[in-house]
């Protein structure tokens, strides 16, 4: 039984990762990008709907502002920093993206303050959900509907609408793209705001699971949302999310058998590096 | 027999790129090897210089097998590949390219290279080998704005100034126009002329049948036939596999 | 004036770093995200050889050979993987760093190693820290100017072409990550003795964004320009104490505008006025 309980928890997280990381994949399948930054769209997504949520009392209302929120703060970032940069190597861009993210983590912290916010109502937080003997909140539940949910979302739009043919035909190739009369700037901003909106409600879901929105929560889930899409393979979605809820696993079973040794992010890191090392191009990803 | 690759084979995927190819390279031979595209030219290339390791046979090199041997250790025994496309250290100049090869010696060892400061050598035999390639003029150009003609002569002037026993050349004349390339081409006979063992892959036919001495013909990754240029042209199986996959470029 | 000496030492143990940094990041070109976590290998080193009763010089060479030791296990992660996935790579072992030694209780876990015996005073470490730092200064110098620093650049610019002429790829990168990572374990060991104090959260992941920003603000590759980027980003918040509060926005800040207008730093930008000012 306890065992189980492991096992679920860690899929709780995992999919908070998978939400994360299925952002990060998307940008970097497209634009060669480690957006880090993802952090902070994540942040600003849990501050708005704490906001909301404490100011309105209602959830739905909260999560719409922290879409509403993220889905424009994405592709800011995009259109400021990335796009006047395309051309240059890559470590340019992720190291601009670290400058966005401590700098806006900074700003969260000169705004809100460093001890963090609480959502007043938290009914989710306090709702059990039973079933087959184990117990979850009602937000373990809710995140993990979201997931699926929301990816389930993202496939058919990827498979079936126009528009999302066409993101991944600019993914698999630009410049074909381009010549059949895809838009790629349509489709680069198109892809942050599908990352960034994903980011935002997970931000929101986050902070009600730890019933607590700080400026530095996104930091370290956008690190191992890093380490998830080299896993996963980097660009490859399936991978993502299977590399999403191992490491989520991972951590739950890893924290309570390691916990004398290392904490929680070192365990990612650990099985992120070894792997890497036994293969260079992650679990899932093809020989470079 | 300066190089032998014996009953090399290597297959990516279910595809049989080189199966089961013999190659024999005397010193001081002139050798052009070519085939229509995906005959497995470069992958044997590939092979010999040690970028890719066989799945079977093997590669001699003056007696000493090679098939295993890294990269730099068979450029340090004097097997020298000059790529395809041509790879300059892109934010140097042509000279500085040069150079660094020039002081292999030097640079072998990190710690031995940390020691040596002197690049008054390196640099006349950099300068003296722009020369030889006809490309002094262009020694202080940026690798990065030089035209294509300048960077394939400096790649040669690298190879060169390893001291290479066998020069690998993959595809020296793609890219370059019709006097470019014949001038390219007389250059490589020069060089050959002058002593140094080469062997080039070509889809130029015209430049490569009136430079070389011998030619070996790869089609499906086995050798269709090898000798002099005019009689190896004029056979009937060597003319269909260039015909009949349609991609005969002259 | 004991307060000059302070900040004059520790712009000069960020200038060990950030020089360090640059030899593996600037010379050789191997992304390294997780250069903080050397510095703290050093530091724990040592104290831990000082706190046993070893001599001050043995507990300093016990800094730098830890850290060089870990360097080079991380030059062979550099080894296996490139570019993006070596600044993930890098940034893990910085968490790999911190997350095993705040859980080691012979280590202190959270509240680290204390009452290092301090065998010199304020002069001392001012003196002994800029002396190391003008040290890895002819050093970084001498290494530009010599072979290896031509092997570096090869190595950094095209690693296969640098392989087909006959250089040892491999080994280079890992003498890179050893010069660069033992000469944070000696800043690491210095820092401890003058804190004496040395806890798991002063090396973590902002702490290598901070040598990096001086690396890059500095001019990644550009020797001087790195000190003069150490140095600046020293003196800054303690110059304009408002600074200070801010910190990190300025950071983030600045590592944007540099990345946005002029990615080889303030050298970078150095050099092209006055090629333009000369033209």
């Amino acid at each position: 039984m306890y065992y189980a309980e492991l096992l679920l928890v860690g899929l709780v997280w995992g999919c908070t990762y998978a939400l994360m990381a299925l952002g990060l994949t998307l940008v970097y399948g497209l634009l060669r990008i480690l957006h880090v930054a993802q952090a902070t769209v994540f942040t600003l997504g849990a501050y708005v709907g704490l906001l909301v949520a404490n100011y309105s009392g209602s959830l739905a209302l909260a999560f719409a502002a922290a879409a509403l929120a993220a889905g424009a703060l994405g592709p800011l970032i995009y259109r400021l920093i990335y796009q006047p940069i395309l051309e240059k190597p890559p470590s340019v861009a992720l190291v601009a993206s670290i400058g966005v993210l401590i700098a806006m983590e900074d700003g969260f912290r000169l705004i809100f303050g460093p001890y963090g916010l609480s959502f007043t109502h938290n009914s989710w937080f306090t709702t059990p959900v039973s079933f087959a003997g184990l117990t979850l909140n009602l937000v373990q539940v809710w995140i993990v509907l979201a997931a699926v949910l929301l990816l389930t979302a993202f496939a058919v739009f990827a498979s079936r609408t126009r528009a999302g043919v066409a993101w991944r035909a600019t993914v698999s190739d630009p410049a074909i793209a381009e010549s059949f009369g895809v838009g790629v700037i349509g489709v680069r901003y198109l892809n942050f705001l599908i990352a960034s909106i994903l980011a935002g409600v997970a931000g929101v879901l986050v902070g009600l699971l730890n019933n607590l929105v700080e400026p530095g929560m996104g930091g370290l889930i956008s690190y191992k949302g890093l380490a998830i899409i080299v896993l996963g393979g980097l660009g490859n979605v399936p991978g993502t999310l299977v590399a999403s809820l191992l490491l989520g696993v991972l951590e739950s079973f890893g924290t309570v058998l390691l916990d004398k040794v290392m904490d929680r992010d070192a365990i990612s890191f650990l099985f992120l590096t070894l792997i890497l090392m036994v293969r260079p191009q992650g679990l899932l990803g093809k020989a470079r | 027999m300066m190089l032998e690759g014996r009953n090399l084979a290597i297959a990516f995927g279910g595809v049989h790129a080189v199966a089961g190819v013999d190659l024999r390279v005397a010193q001081g031979e002139l050798v052009g090897l070519i085939g229509p595209n995906g005959a497995g030219k470069t992958t044997l290339l590939r092979l010999l210089t040690g970028v890719l390791t066989p799945d079977s046979g093997s590669v001699q090199f003056e007696g000493r097998d090679v098939t295993r041997m890294p990269i730099h250790r068979r450029a340090q025994l004097g097997i020298v590949l000059t790529h395809q496309i041509v790879r300059p250290f892109r934010d140097m100049t042509l000279l500085d390219n040069v150079m660094v090869a020039a002081a292999a010696n030097l640079t072998r060892r990190p710690w031995r290279a940390m020691v040596s400061l002197d690049a008054q050598p390196a640099r006349e035999r950099a300068r003296a080998l722009l020369a030889r390639v006809g490309i002094a003029d262009g020694a202080d150009r940026i690798a990065r704005s030089s035209p294509l003609g300048y960077l394939k002569r400096m790649q040669v002037a690298r190879a060169l100034a390893l001291d290479p026993r066998l020069l690998l050349l993959d595809e020296p004349l793609a890219g370059l126009n019709y006097a470019e390339a014949a001038r390219f081409a007389d250059l490589i006979a020069e060089l050959n002329a002058d002593g140094v063992t080469i062997v080039l892959i070509e889809h130029n036919l015209g430049e490569v049948t009136r430079t070389v001495r011998r030619l070996v013909v790869l089609h499906n990754g086995a050798v269709l036939a090898e000798g002099v240029p005019r009689d190896v042209m004029e056979r009937l199986d060597v003319r269909d596999a260039y015909l009949g996959v349609g991609a005969a470029h002259a | 004036m004991d307060y000059y000496l302070s900040v004059a030492t520790f712009a000069a143990l960020n200038v060990i770093l950030a020089l360090g940094l640059n030899l593996i990041s600037g010379f050789c070109g191997q992304v390294s995200l997780g250069h903080a976590a050397f510095y703290g290998l050093g530091a724990y080193a040592a104290a831990l050889c000082s706190v046993a009763g070893l001599p001050f010089p043995i507990a300093l060479l016990a800094g730098v050979l830890a850290a060089g030791a870990f360097g080079i296990l991380a030059g062979f992660a550099a080894l296996r993987v490139r570019e993006d996935f070596l600044a993930i790579v890098t940034m893990g072992v910085g968490f790999l760093f911190i997350g095993i030694v705040r859980k080691q209780q012979w280590l202190g876990a959270e509240m680290g190693i204390a009452k290092i015996p301090s065998p010199l005073d304020k002069w001392g470490y001012a003196a002994l820290a800029i002396g190391a730092a003008v040290g890895m200064l002819l050093l970084s110098l001498h290494v530009r100017r010599s072979w290896m620093g031509r092997a570096f650049d090869a190595v950094a610019q095209d690693e296969d072409a640098a392989r087909s002429i006959g250089i040892d790829v491999a080994g280079y990168k890992i003498a890179a990550f050893f010069i660069g990572t033992a000469a944070a374990g000696l800043a690491g060991g210095i820092y401890a003795h003058m804190a004496q104090l040395v806890v798991p959260d002063a090396f973590n992941f902002i702490q290598s964004i901070t040598v990096l920003a001086m690396v890059v603000i500095g001019g990644v590759g550009s020797t001087l320009g790195v000190v003069t980027g150490a140095v600046l980003l020293t003196l800054m918040p303690e110059m304009f104490r408002f600074i200070n509060d801010y910190k990190l926005l300025a950071y983030g800040v600045l590592l944007l505008a540099v990345m946005r207008f002029s990615p080889d730093g303030l050298a970078g930008l150095l050099s092209r006025l006055l090629r333009r000012g000369s033209a």
